[in-house]
């Protein structure tokens, strides 16, 4: 698909956007505010915006760890005030307020998760098989990291998938980490891509710092499983800006990863080289991206009232959600 | 009422269903075959799309019904041997958790028939009732029929429910005969079924103990004039514990008889809410038939591990003192 300058502009608010919440999801962490953890996904938002932000709103999505899918979750449509309400333990939540860390919401595709990684990939292959159980064209976009990659569950799913013809696209964050094992000690291969090989089914790699190339592969993937062709794989190389968890340190086995490397990656960051792009293309100006960005961080200023003022979750609600009539 | 074996009122419940709701599809290991016989024929009927081999994939299995039942389906997966349940067990674990973990709106139409038990001299992954380990996860209802009027009324039920059920067959039971109504009907979850009515001692089984324990029942009427109630909960999840109770209160002495392992077995969760809810009631301490605690061994030394017929009359001996 080619992004018209309308795409391109949306595009990037939407991962300023997700790129401030993780910022506040930080802060929230480290005011006490969020009770539970928080696994940042600054530096993926090129992946988890551009890899979702195209779809439609019947497709479905499943993020992956980095961010707890926050990211991929904002640009299907999901109201962040309801993603920060639920890491802060609010009832206003979208998920009640008692999960924790969890995103569901079934009206704009996105199904929920729980907390093993590489939990979800046969989970989408049971929305993949009710899409063509159903005869429509809406597709299961499924996104997962390099550590998840390690799994057995892939090797399962992936093999159903293409042995159904499933219209599914598995998209790789490969961020080089499993929480402080590098990509290097954890996969023999070359590329995740190359798994695909496998299981007949294309596999692509991209340059998961160009939220552009990242839309592209992943939509032509989309289209690919809209026609009826089946899944195919997307591995996106990446980058993490911060360390696994907040209040850990950036290892890479034992080893802190130096200011050098750190610095490397910040000029990295998809945000910026997004920016730089559309500037030169006359695309975005500075005062465009100043405004956006003091628009979204009043937005946020305001969901973070709203959710201070929000109660904790009531547990007779709680209790009584265990079992659907 | 019409005479047809267990599985066959597993097939006609199936069939029933998947006539009656074109969301309903049966997934599996070589269902289209079925290696009891109980899927058979359904391929036919409603293709392969709706009776969906897999290859050997546990996980996957279980774990796309969780996406499937998301996005509208109501899958019905087949686990060939209930032990397999196992090499799934963070997929049961979700599937039990997902609504509740993810708001407590969303609803997951699942089943996953689960054929139990021993007593086929196949060893430690082809002969368990794993009830209990099913039964301590969250958000499952479990189910365990020992019958063919109550496998294809509580599968009906199973197949209609808006969460996530292990429906435990057993399969010794497959080939067993037994009446059936005609026509539609289903039976409700959390409805336990009393047996045979009795005053001396409450007996509560489930599965194949079921009939074991009614033959035990009646041989003892016979030569001793001991007079046992045998109730089936024939649900674990939801639990009838008000008709157990009730018996309790009337008879003053328990017996429970599981095939599982007896450490953290069901029989040990029922024991403890009879003292909580029925202590003055008992005349004497509850005793329990179930398997030791050990795997269940293959060949002959089955029967060292696995609770035999004989332990049955000698446990309902033992908690009146005699």
């Amino acid at each position: 698909m080619k992004l018209e300058k309308d795409d391109l502009v949306r595009l990037f608010r939407t991962m300023l956007l997700a790129r401030r919440v993780d910022e506040a999801m930080v802060d929230g962490l480290a005011s006490g505010k969020i009770p539970s953890f928080w696994h940042s996904g600054q530096g993926n938002e090129a992946t988890a915006v551009g890899g979702t932000l195209f779809l439609r709103k019947d497709d479905w999505v499943m993020g992956g760890a980095r961010g707890h899918g926050v990211h991929q979750y904002i640009a299907k449509g999901m109201d962040f005030k309801g993603l920060l309400a639920e890491h802060c333990a609010k009832s206003t939540g979208c998920c009640g307020g008692w999960t924790g860390f969890h995103a569901a919401d079934l009206t704009v595709g996105v199904p929920g998760g729980c907390g093993t990684v590489g939990s979800t990939f046969p989970v989408a292959v049971g929305l993949g098989l009710a899409c063509k159980a159903k005869g429509k064209d809406n597709v299961v976009v499924a996104f997962f990291g390099d550590g998840a990659s390690n799994r057995g569950t892939l090797h399962e799913s992936f093999n159903l998938a293409a042995i159904w013809n499933l219209p599914i696209v598995w998209v790789c964050e490969n961020n080089e980490y499993a929480i402080f094992m590098h990509v290097s000690e954890h996969y023999a291969g070359k590329d995740i891509a190359d798994l695909a090989y496998g299981y007949a089914m294309p596999g692509v790699v991209v340059d998961g710092q160009d939220a552009v190339a990242v839309a592209e592969a992943v939509m032509t993937a989309v289209e690919r499983a809209r026609a009826g062709e089946g899944p195919s794989l997307v591995e996106c190389k990446t980058l993490r800006l911060r360390p696994h968890l907040e209040g850990i340190g950036y290892l890479r086995g034992t080893v802190p990863v130096s200011e050098e490397e750190l610095q490397e990656l910040n000029r990295r960051d998809p945000i910026n080289l997004l920016k730089t792009s559309l500037m030169d293309r006359g695309i975005l100006t500075e005062e465009m991206v100043a405004s956006m960005d003091k628009e979204i961080r009043e937005e946020i200023e305001q969901a973070e009232k709203f959710v201070d003022e929000s109660p904790i979750p009531d547990p007779k609600v709680m209790f009584a959600s265990m079992y659907a009539d | 009422m019409k005479k047809i074996t267990y599985g066959q009122a597993v097939n006609e419940a199936l069939d029933e269903e998947m006539a009656r709701d074109e969301a309903v599809y049966c997934i599996g290991e070589d269902i289209s075959v079925g290696l009891y016989g109980v899927t058979a024929g359904l391929i036919e009927k409603y293709g392969k799309d709706r009776v969906r081999d897999t290859p050997i994939a546990e996980t996957a299995i279980c774990g796309s019904c969780i996406g499937a039942a998301l996005a509208g389906l109501r899958p019905v997966a087949d686990l060939m041997f209930a032990d397999f349940m196992y090499v799934a067990m963070d997929e049961f674990k979700n599937a039990g958790l997902w609504r509740f973990a993810n708001g407590g709106t969303m609803s997951l139409p699942i089943v996953f028939r689960m054929p139990m038990g021993g007593y086929g001299r196949m060893g430690s992954d082809h002969s368990r009732a794993p009830l209990s380990s099913i039964w301590h996860l969250a958000g499952i209802k479990v189910v365990v029929p020992s019958t063919a009027a109550d496998v294809k009324g509580l599968l009906k039920t199973a197949i209609r429910d808006n969460n996530p059920v292990c429906f435990f067959e057993h399969k010794q039971l497959y080939a067993v005969e037994g009446q059936v109504p005609e026509g539609e009907y289903t039976i409700p979850f959390g409805k336990a079924d009393v047996k045979k009515e009795g005053k001396d001692v409450t007996l509560v089984a489930t599965g194949l103990m079921v009939p074991w324990s009614l033959e035990a029942a009646s041989a003892l009427e016979a030569s001793k004039g001991i007079s046992v109630e045998v109730i089936d909960p024939r649900t674990l999840e939801p639990l009838d514990l008000d008709t157990i109770i009730a018996s309790v209160n009337k008879t003053g002495r328990v017996v429970l008889v599981e095939e599982d392992m007896l450490r953290c077995g069901a029989s040990a969760e029922i024991a403890v809410q009879i003292m909580e809810n029925a202590f003055d009631s008992l005349d004497a301490p509850i005793v329990r038939v179930g398997a030791a605690n050990v795997p269940i061994a293959g060949g002959f030394a089955e029967d060292f591990v696995l609770p035999q017929k004989k332990d049955i009359p000698a446990a309902i001996e033992k908690v009146l003192g005699a």
